[in-house]
């Protein structure tokens, strides 16, 4: 009977305790992204009062090295992980805000030919993934993950699928390993390809946007090249984050009725379920922005608290990053990624440059 | 036989013994509040500024 139901703890104090246990690490977020930030200011400073030619690292690197320097040695105190597992909220707070920054139009013309790209992009590297799967003898689930995570948004694009297909927990491990992996991988070498071939920031970001699988990897990557690049490269990927729900769909369709002979039974809300929502957020402040509900300082004021948000991102990712665990993955996964990835860069590299009239014009 | 209706129970029970709410938003959705919630401040002049 209802009435005889053990009253459970008092919600409010359960909420509480648990915003408490992300304290320390959001402080710790801070304090490394705050150090990374000091750190740029402070060479600028010193080559400027000793009229030297130092080079410009950006806060974002000195921040994710940080980051990686204490996962890696010291380790992360278990007191401290929960919080730094909130550098995904902050990435998407800061995508939202982001919106402020985007005229509507921008966002539609740019949007609409990341669109086709993406399109374009998600079945060459999906039907390419599932090859290579086969060639290395990988599960045919972790082909699938990997395949998802590789053509779409990285760790996000994976939880998702590994629910939808009823994957096993190894099988998501495996493929969250090495996508961030790659995705770590990718952060430094993205900019340095960019700036050999002369990329401009548009056809930089959008490269970015697609190219990399995940967000907050593709945001510090676009960071490292410019503002104008990670705005753009921001925009590249929420249009891909956007149809997570759609593939991870198809899949859930295809495992049904492969292993149980049965279909989706409502594929609306399934979308909804999927659909990442803040491409919402984003999409509402920036037609506020649009529609002059800001004044330009108050946008000034937006750009920098999406700045902030990102700080303590860039930061999560560093943190978040232990290569010791990753090795212990295995490497037939890995390598499965890898080549998945340098396909996948080689190809978005070719789209941009095709799409780079219309980028332009 | 089990009665479907009593079935349910237990379940319901032990959820809301553990303290568990039956639905929770999601991490996209606190974000977009969040950020709502920050435009909202600047726009009304609660936050003055934010330096970078």
């Amino acid at each position: 009977m209802a009435d005889s139901i053990v009253l459970p703890q008092p919600y409010p104090e359960s909420v509480f305790r648990r915003v408490v246990r992300l304290v320390p690490g959001i402080v710790l977020l801070a304090a490394v992204g705050y150090a990374g930030k000091f750190i740029e200011q402070s060479i600028a400073l010193y080559g400027k009062s000793h009229r030297l030619a130092l080079p410009n690292i950006e806060y974002v690197l000195w921040a994710i090295v940080i980051g990686l320097v204490i996962a890696n040695t010291t380790g992360v105190p278990a007191a401290f992980r929960a919080g730094i597992a909130t550098y995904e909220f902050w990435l998407k707070t800061g995508i939202v805000l982001l919106g402020s920054r985007f005229l509507l139009g921008d966002v539609l013309k740019l949007g609409g030919i990341s669109l086709v790209l993406v399109a374009i992009e998600i079945s060459v590297s999906i039907a390419f993934m599932h090859a290579l799967g086969r060639a290395f003898k990988l599960r045919p689930k972790l082909t699938t993950l990997l395949a998802v995570g590789s053509s779409i948004c990285g760790v996000s694009a994976i939880i998702a699928a590994r629910g939808a297909i009823d994957a096993e927990d190894e099988d998501a491990s495996f493929a969250i390993a090495a996508i961030l992996t790659l995705g770590a991988i990718s952060l430094f070498v993205f900019p340095l390809i960019g700036h050999s071939l002369h990329m401009t920031d548009v056809s930089y970001g959008l490269w970015a946007g697609l190219g990399i699988d995940n967000t907050a990897e593709v945001t510090a990557a676009g960071a490292l090249y410019s503002d104008t690049a990670a705005k753009v490269a921001v925009l590249a990927k929420t249009a891909r984050n956007a149809m997570i729900g759609f593939v991870v769909l198809a899949y859930a369709i295809h495992w049904a009725r492969k292993e149980r002979g049965e279909g989706v039974s409502n594929k609306a809300a399934f979308l909804w379920t999927k659909f990442p929502k803040f491409v919402l957020g984003f999409l509402l402040i920036s037609a506020l922005a649009t529609a002059g509900a800001f004044t330009k300082p108050q946008l000034g004021s937006l750009a920098n608290l999406s700045r902030w948000a990102f700080l303590l991102t860039f930061a999560g990712v560093g943190l978040r990053t232990n290569f010791a665990d990753l090795r212990r993955q295995g490497l037939r996964p890995f390598v499965v990624g890898a080549l998945g990835e340098i396909v996948i860069a080689v190809l978005t590299l070719g789209l941009v440059f095709a799409a780079g009239h219309f980028l332009h014009s | 036989m089990s009665n479907p209706t009593n079935s349910t129970k237990p379940a319901e029970s032990v959820q809301r013994a553990n303290g568990k709410p039956g639905w929770r938003l999601s991490l996209d959705v606190w974000a977009v509040a969040l950020a709502l919630a920050l435009s909202f401040l600047v726009w009304s002049g609660v936050i003055k500024r934010i330096p970078w």
